[in-house]
């Protein structure tokens, strides 16, 4: 999503402070553990070295990947590094040593592939290198087979300079989920003031080289919550735009501007080398970084299928947004570019692996990870029939009507293939928080002409939970609700929509049903541990629309936290 | 100390001498081919004064090759050095970030072994014949291992070919492997055999 036409004045004073106290208040806790726990003998060197903490990510059932980054005290062409996994905080049930390097040509990231590992176990792991030990974290390898329980945060749009990472807190104190799913836009490229004032942008100037890429990782993987979250979590995180530039495509971006940054490919090549390193993402293609669609299957219970929408495949951005709506301008289905076919938001490659997969998992559930709003979102409403309305936003799947059609026809099925139901689209991008019932033709009310009964959900493919950001900003002005009140009116398919708030989606996943619940937080403009329930809504299995629900219960007795 | 020799697919064809064994300081070239991550080349060198000797490789390329690991062993093969990379502060312009390199300043006057593995195959104790830690481990092909500090980012460290320099040095050459050891002895004992035929 773009940047915004005004910008906020800067934010002074007390979060400053309160920024300070906190950071002295986890150099404490550090402490404190460091008395508990023997091995972590080196708090303040740790501190140093480990500066960027640790984090795990992409777990299967026999492994995971483990991340840090070593600071060494001088320059070093290579530093050798240690690690340990075991089952027990303390790590003494110790089930893997090694050892591994790493060098500047890394950034001095360390990445292990933690293999021979037992499935649906929690697991503590630690690093060492420069004398020091770095803090404990704590990971969960993927289960196989029956399995009756999936419970994951998804979050979003986490932008360090509009402020402060609080839904990680939040998320990093819940011990009972299974993972993290990020959907993107970890980082934001822009420079200092351009989007966001809460906290100063390292480096201060617009990212373009892979030493800016490099230095606004560092930076985002310095901040408490951050850390928090990534301690305590595996992550499974895709990209969207900001990784690279706002707005990206495989040729492009709206924020990149080629006569004074440069080559296109060049920048997207720093960007996901620095992401690589500074990620706890598993390579799909070493041999194309673009390439980032991969899948987890989650036991029976659920496929993770977790798409790249951004510069693998991804057709320009239409440029038609010139009709007036009462939201701002938006385009037409009678646009120059809107029907063509050729034009694509996965690439025809991951369009025929996400067909094949839909159509071929034993899995429950299919829970699509992406970035962008799969459900269509206009600003007049009109039926297919009639033109279709205008819609909003020509960077998610409305931009790309046939390519989100062929993804219809594999849920709808054919003469040779059966539909497919119990798909779950899971979204961020937008920094609002939206639940949909997916139909292709949300305003026209007849459903035997293939409409969408609002009522009852009868016509509906499939649902969709947009998760609003960890921090970056809304349409916070709608404290009334009037805008997402207009929206929902003329898209029938929302049953939920709030425009104002930061905060997380929490999935609880059973064999009946799919519940996402929205936490809200009170602000991020300051750190802040008060969150809030805001809503939530369920899919029953085999019914593809969406229901309300009541909060789910969590689980008993889950595995310690990493001290 | 068997599987200290295993490496029965390095091929001697491949090694390059770059200067003829003299009896002064000179510098020798060597070069081939590791297959598997168990493999260990040896070689021996010697000086009849003490004096400053450099050692290293610039085999690694980046990752394009494995990530060699030297070690130097004396006459009596007891361990002296494990090298820990610093191959690129012995030779800047040719070695990187992993090859291993030290500059002895003075080696002493004597005979050494020199060993070199694929990290983390380390000699496991202070003497040659207690071998290497991979020594009791199936054989895993270089290209199909992923080699501990290995880039999961580049799927790199997959390559075999190994270089190693040794400057200051008098005499050094690469220590055959009992394989080939016995096949040459195999191949005497046959021209022989001829030789009696033919009488």
């Amino acid at each position: 999503m773009g940047r915004p036409s005004q910008l906020k004045p800067a934010i002074t004073g007390s979060n400053r402070r309160d920024f300070f106290k906190r950071s002295g208040a986890t150099t404490v806790a550090v402490a404190v553990a460091a008395q508990l726990l023997p091995l972590a003998a080196n708090a303040a060197a740790a501190s140093t070295v480990f500066q960027h903490g640790v984090a795990s990510g992409d777990p299967l059932n026999d492994r995971v990947i483990l991340w840090t980054r070593v600071t060494p005290t001088a320059i070093k062409s290579s530093i050798a590094v240690s690690y340990v996994v075991a089952t027990d905080p303390a790590l003494t049930q110790v089930v893997l040593r090694g050892t591994t390097k790493t060098n500047p040509g890394r950034d001095n990231t360390v990445k292990v592939d933690a293999l021979g590992l037992r499935a649906n176990t929690t697991y503590y792991y630690q690093f060492g290198a420069e004398g020091t030990l770095s803090p404990v974290g704590r990971t969960k390898t993927l289960p196989v087979g029956p399995t009756s329980s999936l419970r994951m945060a998804v979050v979003s749009c986490s932008n360090h300079a509009y402020g402060y990472f609080n839904a990680y807190g939040r998320i990093a104190q819940r011990a009972d989920l299974d993972l993290v799913m990020h959907l993107g836009d970890y980082i934001y490229e822009y420079a200092a003031g351009q989007y966001g004032t809460a906290r100063t942008p390292e480096p201060a100037h617009e990212i373009v080289s892979l030493s800016d890429y490099r230095q606004r990782h560092a930076q985002y993987k310095r901040d408490v919550d951050s850390q928090a979250m990534h301690r305590q979590h595996p992550l499974v995180a895709i990209w969207d735009d900001h990784e690279t530039a706002n707005n990206s495509n495989k040729t492009g971006a709206e924020n990149h501007q080629s006569a004074t940054e440069g080559d296109w490919a060049t920048r997207v090549a720093n960007a996901l080398q620095a992401f690589y390193e500074w990620m706890p993402v598993r390579p799909v293609d070493a041999t194309n970084l673009r390439k980032n669609n991969r899948c987890y299957a989650y036991g029976d219970l659920a496929d993770l299928i977790m798409l790249e929408q951004r510069v693998n495949g991804r057709s320009p951005q239409l440029t038609t947004s010139t009709h007036a709506t009462p939201f701002g301008p938006g385009f037409n289905q009678t646009d120059p570019g809107y029907g063509d076919a050729s034009r694509t938001l996965l690439g025809a490659d991951q369009e025929v692996w996400l067909t094949e997969r839909l159509r071929s998992t034993p899995a429950r559930w299919k829970m699509l990870g992406q970035g962008v709003m799969f459900a269509q979102l206009k600003g007049v409403a009109a039926a297919n029939a009639a033109g279709g309305g205008t819609f909003l936003n020509s960077d998610q799947w409305d931009g790309y009507q046939p390519a989100r059609n062929r993804i219809y026809e594999v849920l709808k099925g054919d003469a040779t293939h059966a539909p497919v139901s119990n798909v779950v689209v899971l979204t961020g991008d937008i920094h609002s928080a939206w639940a949909a019932d997916l139909t292709q033709d949300p305003n026209n009310s007849n459903t035997a002409t293939g409409g969408y009964n609002p009522a009852t959900g009868e016509g509906s493919r499939a649902v969709e939970f947009v998760g609003t950001s960890v921090s970056s900003p809304g349409v916070d002005s709608d404290t009334s609700g009037q805008i997402a009140g207009g929206l929902r009116f003329f898209n029938p398919h929302f049953k939920y929509i709030n425009l104002t708030k930061r905060g997380y989606m929490l999935l609880d996943v059973n064999r009946d049903r799919a519940v996402c619940e929205w936490w809200h937080l009170d602000t991020a403009l300051s750190p802040s541990t008060v969150e809030t329930f805001a809503t939530a809504f369920a899919v029953g299995f085999g019914t593809n629309h969406l229901v309300p629900a009541v909060q789910t219960t969590p689980r008993a007795n889950p595995p310690m936290l990493a001290p | 100390m068997k599987n200290i020799h295993a490496f029965a697919r390095l091929s001697l064809a491949t090694l390059a001498l770059g200067t003829s064994l003299a009896a002064q300081s000179a510098d020798f070239d060597f070069a081939g081919q590791l297959v598997h991550h168990k493999d260990v080349v040896q070689f021996d060198f010697s000086l009849a004064t003490a004096g400053t000797v450099s050692i290293w490789t610039d085999s690694w390329q980046s990752g394009l090759n494995f990530d060699p690991q030297l070690a130097l062993f004396d006459g009596s093969h007891a361990l002296q050095t494990v090298f820990a990379d610093g191959g690129d502060s012995v030779s800047p312009a040719t070695a990187g970030y992993f090859d291993d390199g030290q500059t002895f300043a003075p080696l002493a006057a004597g005979h050494y072994r020199l060993t070199l593995s694929a990290y983390s195959n380390d000699p496991v104790g202070p003497n040659l014949a207690q071998g290497f830690s991979h020594d009791g481990a199936a054989p895993i092909a270089l290209a199909d291992w992923n080699q501990p500090g290995y880039d999961i980012n580049a799927n790199d460290q997959k390559g075999g070919v190994w270089r190693v320099h040794l400057s200051g040095v008098e005499q050094a050459a690469v220590v055959p492997e009992p394989a080939s050891v016995l096949m040459m002895l195999a191949g005497l004992l046959g021209v022989v055999a001829v030789a009696r035929r033919r009488k």
